[in-house]
């Protein structure tokens, strides 16, 4: 579903953030991304939602090189994957309902499926109560779970959450990585990249270790923290 | 198909993978963004507040500019409007010769109006404006003739025909009959009059587009501004995938609505200062009334200030908000 064939990407401060990387991530994954500041797993991100482009390489999702799309082809590709950031990424001047409701309303979704979808949405996600709430009356927590109901409501076939729970306690990590993991049995495939050990250790899935740029370690199954 | 517009198409979440919805139609999406751009508007109050007051001042120059404009056309019209030229006749040249000319001169393009003045009526306007004046009274009396001369007064629709005018009386054939024209005493008065008016002319030209080019430049600013507060939002809304018409249009609305709340702000306060100033500057210029100017033009104005708000507050957006969406 997902490809890395021998990316490299190079800031325009000549930092080279990515060597050469080859991964293959098949449907339904749970994948998780570990390693130090700088190794790499932010942009490998970014490469997914094309806010880059590497130097070298490809990347490929359903077969297709994402260097390929159009301008006007970017967002209908953003539609297909759902993101969760440590700072959230909230639109500020909206209220929990809206902000779920924007991300199906530059899907052009009928009101109707709308008013019926975004309320379902942070039912699961335990925001029932805070429809109208703003971000600035939330804690991280709920935050966090706003941008997960964001991330979940048009139904995207990959989630990737960058350090979602950087920002969060422990048992609000821990309710988070639930929410994603239910998130996987229900057939999203999902890329996680944490500084979180315990997190880590506790999901049992695939973990890859990165370090400078490079892919040092991918244990398939069961895998650990291992920088 | 295409596997690139495939992937993008078909397989990315649509409404159709939202249960068989249909995409919803132009006038919902036109309502969506006005919806989107009115509420973005009233919840940055303290921003719109701000950019709206920016544009205020902005029209408001505008308007002043336009008044300015006005009152300076008023001086040069009066101050042309007293110059004239007259060629005064040898007391040989009889009616019928003088009114030749009069006949030739009236139809020339430069000329307005051309008036015959006989020696009678020259000798009766001298007398009444004299009236209380002894002195010239018993002079008059004494001489016992009409010492005044015939004379056509020329008035030129500008100031700076009256050259051409001379010169053409000059090589008339009848020029043995005309002793002297008045040009050559008024050239230096006229030069002046056409300088001030060229001078006021231009000059108001550029202040005004160079006050012009100011307030838009001050208006794009400060929507750049407004529009910079919120570029983690704009960002957040690439990433979720809103096209750019869609993140952009909102923005214009709320261009378009710094504008109108701007335009009205301004007639409020434009027309009762006019209303105010008007009566003192006709004390000191008594055909230039403001309030008249701009009562009789008031449909005009409004529409004029109304889309110079909008067109502004648009048009700042549009641009503003381009170096923003290249996410």
């Amino acid at each position: 579903m997902i490809e890395y064939k021998g990316v490299s990407t190079t800031y325009e401060d000549s930092f080279r953030a990515l060597d050469k990387i080859d991964l293959h991530v098949k449907e339904g994954e749970f994948v998780s991304l570990v390693g130090p500041s700088g190794a790499g797993k932010s942009t490998l991100l970014r490469l997914l939602t094309r806010e880059l482009i590497p130097d070298e390489g490809q990347v490929l999702v359903d077969g297709v090189n994402l260097a390929d799309l159009s301008g006007g082809d970017i967002p209908l590709l953003r539609r297909k994957i759902g993101m969760i950031f440590q700072d959230f990424k909230l639109l500020s001047n909206k209220n929990a309902f809206e902000n779920v409701a924007f991300a199906l309303e530059v899907c052009g979704a009928p009101v109707e499926d709308i008013e019926a979808d975004v309320p379902k949405v942070l039912g699961i996600v335990g925001l029932n109560t805070k429809v109208k709430s703003f971000p600035h009356q939330m804690s991280g927590g709920e935050k966090q779970r706003l941008a997960i109901a964001r991330a979940l409501i048009h139904r995207p076939k990959i989630i990737l959450a960058d350090e979602p729970t950087g920002n969060l306690d422990m048992v609000n990590s821990y309710d988070v990585v639930k929410l994603l993991l239910k998130i996987n049995e229900l057939g999203t495939t999902v890329i996680l990249a944490t500084h979180n050990d315990k997190i880590v250790n506790s999901i049992g899935r695939r973990v890859i270790s990165m370090d400078s740029g490079r892919i040092v370690r991918d244990q398939v199954e069961e895998g650990k923290y291992i920088l | 198909m295409n596997p690139v517009r495939s992937l993008a198409r078909d397989k990315v979440a649509s409404p159709k993978d939202l249960g068989g919805a249909t995409s919803y139609g132009m006038k919902e999406s036109l309502k969506r963004i006005w919806s989107t751009g009115w509420t973005n508007f009233k919840r940055n109050s303290y921003l719109s507040l701000g950019t709206t007051g920016v544009m205020v001042l902005v029209l408001l120059l505008f308007s002043a500019l336009i008044a300015i404009n006005f009152l300076s056309l008023k001086v040069v019209t009066s101050l042309q409007e007293k110059v004239d030229i007259t060629a005064y006749f040898k007391p040989d040249a009889t009616e019928e010769e003088i009114m030749k000319i009069k006949e030739d001169i009236d139809e020339l393009e430069e000329v307005v109006r051309v008036e015959y003045i006989s020696r009678e009526q020259a000798l009766e306007g001298f007398k009444a404006n004299h009236a209380g004046d002894v002195l010239i009274q018993e002079s008059l009396a004494e001489l016992g003739s009409n010492p005044l001369q015939a004379s056509l007064n020329i008035k030129a629709t500008e100031t700076s025909q009256y050259s051409a005018i001379v010169t053409y009386l000059e090589a008339n054939k009848f020029r043995s009959l005309i002793d002297k024209i008045n040009f050559y005493e008024n050239e230096q008065v006229i030069s002046r009059v056409e300088s001030i008016s060229t001078g006021l002319q231009n000059w108001g030209f550029i202040l005004t587009m160079a006050l012009a080019l100011v307030a838009v430049l001050v208006t794009f600013n400060t929507i750049r501004l407004t529009i910079f507060n919120q570029r983690q939002e704009i960002e957040i809304m690439k990433l979720v995938g809103g096209s750019s018409w869609h993140i952009k249009a909102p923005f214009l609305v709320e261009g378009g609505l710094y504008g109108m709340f701007a335009a009205v702000v301004t007639l409020v306060i434009f027309y009762p200062v006019v209303y105010l100033v008007s009566p003192k500057m006709e004390m000191l210029m008594p055909n230039a009334s403001l309030m008249g100017y701009f009562g009789s033009n008031a449909f005009q104005y409004i529409i004029l200030v109304f889309s110079a708000g909008i067109l502004l507050g648009v048009a700042s957006s549009t641009i503003a908000i381009r170096r923003f969406l290249k996410v």
